[in-house]
């Protein structure tokens, strides 16, 4: 398939405008500044885009409800807060492709009637933060952000906002508390961004993949946009393959490829010619799969149906050699680093959860621990006033739904059965 | 309106307006457990303990922040939802200690009564719990980590209702807590709210550590905080007669649920060993303990022989801005009918009385009497002279809640307690107050013209004109500045004006007075005059000045003079009295012979301390009546020892002129003021019998037409507003006088400034020992910029002087502190401000002027 | 203090938001660099400088874990150890940088050279495991790799 989202990366100069110019660049923003606000908000419905987020948000609705707030100046914001462990997606986009996402967001912020956008990088790229400043420089001096660009008399502003280490503000209303200069901590919903966000203002915020799509839904049309991927979950989505895979990396396919074919035709097959073991299918928040599970179409809709979610679409594949219950252990060890400490349950069961799996994987396990795990997260599952919470409590469940027996045996040998 | 009507466990309840599903259950009577939520905060949805099934939805939602729908059915008590509270407790207890036999909580936690009524018996976590020592590295407030659940409440209240953002959550996650910037000492407002809120015993207040269980209290009372004029509602909390600790109340009319340093933590003084205990009679110059018949028939002999020899004008009385309406009522009944002089005042002459008089003559009696709620709600408001959120806090808070909304706060001058609240500020150049605001009513004029209600003032208006240019050249505020400010005070829809006293006490005070009496006029606005003291307003409003008599009447016309004749049966003289400075001029010249001071320290509280003194110790007589030896009574003849605020029943009037009840809280051997005063009046040959402080009430308002038919039934009924059941004088204005001659050329490099530290009151304070542990002694504070150029660092001991006098102080320094001043606080005796100050009176105000007074600095070297 | 550079540089983060708060996290990296680590003096400064109160700068500082709340190494190594990079070796490199180095993590190098942080997750999954040394990405790593990366920064 003809790359869209990571279209001439391979050239070293990518992240420069005068490259990105070269093969059509910046073409689609002409285009949209010359429609209506509405009509790009329709295109983008036409096309089904959904939020690459994690959640798959139609796009064109949440665009919708900020377009109809009378509130002004109105806010975009890209996360590009890429902290969901596994995931590598947005990182060639932002490092090698930076104007594909600054084409996007002024398209988006035509749409939106917008008029300032930051992008929320996340603070581990540092490299990132100099190319995308670099990149908005030259997209100023070129008429193509600030005041009246291309002569439209479109106004729209960016910058980029530097995150500091944490999770949780990948999450959207955190991510908002973080660029107001505060804890990211996520907020009380309603009101919900569209209405009152960062600075009590409307606000969209997108993902970077996310809105990378839309300068070819503007330059190809929403109709031929949505004949890519599935019917419900139309497009292209960057898929991250890292673990014990031949090929690891990033592939940019249409949303619904198979799992199976993600890893045995794209990626070439476990490393080594081992067994595989386990795969986590959208990041480490997703729910394990088991090999067995693997044939399902990777998007929004029908993961669910298989038990998981797409998520970030960050596969991560384990071979036989894999202890699943340490590698549970370091996941709990991840929730509980992140969770913000808001709520009770995610505040005090992640570290629970974390201190009951480390007795385990450490030979201290005791009978009972498996129940006790499941009953703590179950205690948190539902409870919390985040998905961080419920996504550490759905990890445990699910390693100890497909692998029970690695956990029952690491407790009763009181050591690792898999690696000795 | 559309009612919204929901079901609750079957329960079908109506609302009239949106409200959250924990709010429309408990309007119901329907209980869910919380711990976060607290009515005085923002919604926060973090502890899950409320959370509830909501049909048609998929999750359980938190009662505390879903908004009410119409049609939603809700379900409070299911199996479902007491498996989740026991599992939202369990994890509580993971790191909570269960310390709760040694824990001063105990018997008023929220988490202990919920774990008792919800479960788990018994926790299944078998790792280690945290361990975090408690922290008494502050005098006032004991942090305790350990049993820290993370409701933020503390933080929400430090930052969203009390402004001061003091304690912020540090680290995230398992390890977040609570810390102050120091991580140890607080360093703060030390309002002690973060207290109040806390639902476990992680900030508990130090004062009555390990001293009492909460059901030990027996007595509750609810009374009015004796320090400043806001009145706020305090709860004492008592047992065996002593006072276990002060909290506020929520919902009470004036603070709501808030308290600030000195109402929380000041009430020590009343339990200090300090308190005089027996009158003291004056033997071969020392003070020696006597019985009270001995005290009683002594004074009202050397009164009585005075009044003889010199005639009832050689005795002065000062009355006191602490002491009750009723003690105040029967202390100028006392001057006089008893001893048959008008000559009587209070400190309140200091500022606030010449203050609220100049106003009132413009806009009326009553100008003064807002209510300080308002302000939160005013489109803006401006300050001057002075920081409310020290000199009277919880009026401070309002103004902070206002900027909060978006309100416009202005300043002119820098206010210290409004840093964080982004004030639209001007600074004009020393001493040049009176040209800028000229400038701001000559422009607001133009802008807005003339509402022609106000003949008088509007003369007085249409006579000040001044150029822009001629501003900016002088107070060196850009035009820029000027223009913006005078934009938000001419489109103000409800406009607020704050009073403090350095605008009073400044040179040209009157003339600024005008200006900003103009200002409120032109913007439509209400003023707030500050006030230090808890019944300053009241003991004007009894008639504790020389010219005024019982419900703010002039002396001078017969029909009011008449009325008190008619109910204390005796002809009252005419002739205005010696106000509080002449008190002093006539006692220092010699012709007055005696003083009776009922609750004041004058050697402290009157400006040029030292000329005070000497006129003192020039008097034949002098009493002193008061709950500790201040220094004032060390120089007394007869010392008489009182009852405290805490020990006696009585009202208060605040500055809002809301009249509040004071109650007895705790027993002591002794006599109210008005029971001193009463008993030496009967020697004296006038009797004044008063069952109790109710029936002297009761005779006050007979007298007063402001307090007409007023009851303490009234009051405890909340009909206590101004002008409760009477009338406000009317038609008694005056020509307003004007002088603009008055202003002070800024010579000097540096100013005495007095200080109002948010830690103390008078002197009274410094007899609070916790307030004394966070503020502890008499200080020169200075920029960082002066200490440098004095080579000074903090601690250093320097002497400052002015041309009335020198003090040795410690030097304090301000980071950002103004470089043209030196701030000395007025509060510690013998080294207090007024040491240094003259004592020029402004021709209208008769206040003083303290604006310019230059200081020396010079540093001794150990 | 800050010098007249970094004031200069806050005041031109400032004018990317519509208010001084909003600057906090972007000064207190510039905080950060100026003072090495967050000291109660850098949040003073920040807080000053933007009118934030002190206590408030600190708690959102201390929120965030590359905000480093005590002094740091001349060079600051970041190594992921998240699962993929786990499951690749990560956690041998975290022993290795241990006995040839002597930096536990969270820990300084005796020589204060090195400062060790564990990362979660990097962003270099397909690479793992990987590593950043102050700003620079290094991927792949093994520990003969790593040995020689290290060796570049003094």
């Amino acid at each position: 398939m003809e790359t869209i989202l990571l279209k001439n990366i391979h050239n070293p100069n990518s992240a420069d405008i005068s490259e990105y110019k070269n093969i059509g660049g910046y073409r689609s923003l002409e285009k949209a500044l010359a429609m209506e606000p509405q009509e790009v908000i329709d295109e983008v419905k036409r096309a089904g885009l959904r939020g690459r987020g994690g959640a798959g948000f139609p796009v064109a609705m949440k665009w919708t409800f900020a377009a109809a707030d009378p509130k002004f100046p109105k806010y975009l914001l890209c996360n590009a807060d890429e902290g969901e462990p596994g995931t590598f997606k947005d990182r060639p986009i932002l490092e090698k492709n930076p104007h594909i996402l600054i084409e996007g967001m002024v398209i988006s912020g035509h749409a939106l009637k917008a008029e300032y956008g930051y992008i929320y990088l996340r603070g581990e790229y540092p490299a990132a933060k100099h190319i995308l400043n670099k990149a908005i420089k030259q997209a100023y001096d070129n008429n193509l952000l600030g005041e009246n660009i291309l002569g439209k008399g479109i106004t729209f502003h960016l910058a980029v906002h530097q995150g500091a280490g944490a999770y949780i503000c990948g999450e959207e209303t955190a991510l908002i508390e973080s660029l107001e200069g505060d804890k990211g901590q996520p907020r009380i919903k309603p009101p919900f961004p569209v209405n009152i966000g960062v600075f009590s203002k409307p606000t969209v915020v997108n993902n970077v993949e996310t809105l990378s799509n839309l300068p070819y839904i503007i330059e190809a049309g929403g109709e031929t946009y949505a004949k890519i991927g599935t019917p419900d979950c139309p497009g292209p989505k960057i898929f991250c393959v890292s673990g014990h895979i031949e090929k690891p990396g990033v592939y940019e396919l249409p949303m619904g490829t198979t799992l199976k074919d993600i890893i045995y035709t794209h990626c070439g097959g476990i490393k080594g010619g081992k067994k595989l073991k386990a795969v986590i299918p959208g990041g480490i928040s997703t729910p394990v799969l088991p090999p067995d599970k693997i044939d399902c179409h990777m998007d929004f809709v029908n993961m669910p149906k298989h038990g998981s979610m797409l998520g970030s679409g960050a596969v991560i594949v384990m071979d036989e050699t894999v202890c699943l219950v340490k590698v549970c252990y370091r996941a709990l060890r991840f929730f509980e680093h992140e969770s913000c400490g808001k709520c009770t349950p995610c505040r005090e069961g992640t570290g629970w959860l974390r201190a009951i799996l480390e007795r385990i994987e450490q030979g201290h396990g005791a009978e009972g621990d498996i129940d006790l795990l499941l009953s703590v997260a179950g205690n948190i599952l539902g409870k919390t006033f985040c998905p961080l919470g419920d996504g550490a409590a759905s990890v445990v469940q699910n390693f100890i739904k497909h692998f029970r027996p690695e956990f029952e045996e690491h407790i009763k040998a009181k050591k690792c059965t898999v690696n000795g | 309106m559309k009612i919204i009507a929901i079901t609750i466990n079957g329960k079908e309840i109506q609302l009239e307006k949106a409200v959250t599903v924990l709010e429309a259950a408990r309007s119901a009577g329907i209980k869910i457990p919380t711990l976060c939520y607290h009515e005085q905060l923002e919604r926060y949805g973090g502890c899950r303990l409320c959370l509830v099934e909501v049909e048609k939805m998929p999750r359980l939602q938190t009662a505390c922040t879903l908004m009410v729908a119409d049609g939603m059915v809700v379900r409070t008590e299911t199996e479902q939802i007491a498996d989740v509270r026991r599992g939202i407790l369990e994890f509580l207890l993971i790191n909570h200690p269960l310390d709760c036999p040694y824990c001063d909580k105990a018997g008023e936690c929220d988490l202990q009564d919920l774990v008792e009524k919800y479960g788990p018996a018994k926790g299944r976590f078998k790792e280690k719990k945290r361990k975090v020592a408690e922290s008494l590295a502050d005098s006032a407030i004991v942090r305790n980590m350990e049993r820290c659940i993370m409701c933020t409440r503390c933080v929400r209240m430090c930052e969203g209702k009390q402004g001061a953002s003091a304690i912020a959550v540090i680290d995230r996650g398992g390890h977040s807590h609570v810390e102050p910037f120091s991580g140890g000492k607080f360093d703060c407002e030390y309002c002690g709210n973060c207290v109040s809120v806390c639902p476990v015993g992680a900030m508990m207040s130090r004062l009555h550590r390990h001293s009492y269980r909460p059901w030990q209290v027996k007595e509750r009372h609810e009374t009015v905080c004796p320090y400043c004029a806001v009145g706020c509602t305090v709860v004492a909390q008592v047992r065996d007669d002593v006072i276990m600790r002060v909290i506020p109340k929520l919902g009470s009319a004036v603070n709501n649920g808030m308290l600030c340093s000195r109402g929380r933590f000041g009430y020590e003084f009343v339990g200090s060993k300090d308190r005089l205990t027996t009158p003291l009679i004056k033997k071969n110059g020392k003070l020696i303990e006597a019985t009270w018949e001995e005290a009683i028939t002594l004074v009202a002999k050397k009164l009585s022989d005075i009044k003889v020899t010199f005639t009832s004008q050689a005795i002065a009385g000062i009355s006191s801005l602490r002491c009750t309406n009723e003690d105040n009522y029967v202390f100028q009944k006392f001057m006089r009918a008893a001893v048959g002089t008008n000559n009587i005042d209070t400190t309140a002459r200091t500022g606030f009385a010449g203050a609220q008089s100049f106003i009132e003559n413009i806009f009326g009696q009553g100008a003064t009497a807002n209510i300080i709620s308002g302000l939160a709600n005013s489109d803006t408001v401006l300050v001057i002279g002075g920081d409310p959120t020290t000199i009277n806090p919880i009026l401070g808070l309002q103004i902070r809640a206002c900027a909060r909304r978006d309100g416009n706060v202005l300043t002119i001058g820098t206010i210290d307690g409004l840093r964080h609240f982004n004030p639209t500020k001007l600074l004009p150049k020393l001493q040049t107050e009176a040209t800028l605001l000229e400038g701001i009513v000559t422009a607001l004029r133009e802008k807005k013209g003339l509402p022609g209600s106000n003949a008088a003032l509007e003369a007085k208006i249409n006579e000040i004109s001044i150029t822009a240019d001629e501003v900016i050249d002088k107070t060196g505020v850009s035009g820029a500045e000027l223009s913006a400010f005078v934009d938000l005070l001419a489109t103000a829809a409800t406009f607020s004006l704050v009073i403090g006293k350095d605008i009073v006490q400044s040179t040209g005070g009157s003339y600024k007075l005008l200006l900003l009496s103009a200002i409120n006029y032109l913007a439509n606005g209400r003023i707030y005059l500050l006030s230090e003291k808890a019944n300053e307003q009241g003991a004007l409003d009894m008639g504790c000045a020389p010219d005024i008599l019982p419900g703010h009447r002039p002396v001078a016309y017969p029909e009011f003079r008449k009325k008190c004749e008619n109910i204390w049966h005796v002809e009252l003289s005419d002739k205005p009295g010696l106000n509080l400075f002449e008190m002093i001029e006539t006692a220092d010249k010699g012709s007055l012979k005696a003083v009776y001071v009922m609750g004041e320290n004058p050697l402290c509280n009157i400006p040029d301390s030292g000329r005070v003194e000497a006129a003192f110790r020039k008097l034949d007589f002098l009493v002193v009546q008061d709950i500790f030896l201040t220094e004032t009574a060390k120089l007394a003849d007869v010392v008489l020892p009182a009852l405290s605020w805490a020990e006696k029943e009585g009202t208060f009037t605040n500055m809002e002129r809301r009249i509040q009840r004071v109650r007895k809280s705790v027993h002591r051997e002794g006599m109210e003021d008005w029971k001193i005063i009463a008993e030496i009046s009967k020697n004296m040959g006038y009797s004044m019998d008063y069952r109790g402080a109710e029936d002297v009430f009761h005779e006050a308002a007979k007298v007063s037409p402001l307090h007409r038919d007023l009851t303490y039934e009234d009051i405890e009924n909340e009909d206590n507003i101004y002008p409760y059941k009477g009338e406000p004088l009317r038609d008694a204005k005056e020509e307003i006088q004007v002088d603009r001659s008055a202003r002070s050329a800024a010579t000097g490099t540096l100013y005495l400034k007095i200080e109002k530290p948010l830690f103390h009151s008078g002197t009274m304070s410094t007899k609070a020992p916790a307030l004394l542990n966070i503020y502890p002694q008499s200080v020169a504070r200075v920029s960082a910029e002066t200490a440098q150029a004095f080579s000074l660092t903090e601690g250093d001991v320097v002497r400052v002087k002015t041309k009335a006098g020198s003090l040795a102080l410690f030097i304090a320094i301000e980071k950002d502190g103004d470089s043209s001043s030196v701030k000395i606080s007025n509060n510690f005796e013998g080294k207090n401000a007024f040491r240094l100050t003259d004592c020029i009176l402004d021709p209208v105000t008769k206040a003083p002027c303290l604006d310019s007074i230059e200081i020396i600095i010079e540093k001794v070297t150990a | 203090m800050f010098n007249d550079a970094s004031i200069k540089e806050i005041a031109e983060i400032r004018t990317k938001y519509p208010n001084s708060r909003a600057a906090l996290l972007p000064a207190l990296y510039v905080a950060q660099r100026e003072f090495g680590w967050l000291s109660p003096e850098a949040y003073e400064a920040v807080a000053d400088l933007l009118s934030v109160p002190k206590a408030t700068a600190r708690g959102v500082g201390t929120f965030y874990a590359m905000y480093k709340q005590k002094p740091m190494g001349r060079h600051l190594i970041q190594l992921c150890t998240n699962v993929s990079c786990m499951i690749l070796g990560a956690e041998k490199l975290v022993d290795f940088l241990k006995n040839k180095y002597g930096i536990e993590p969270g820990g300084i190098s005796p020589d204060g050279r090195f400062s060790l942080v564990i990362m979660e997750c990097i962003g270099a999954c397909g690479t793992a495991p990987a590593m950043l040394v102050n700003e620079d990405f290094h991927e792949n790593l093994t520990e003969k790799n790593l040995e020689e990366t290290l060796e570049k920064y003094r």
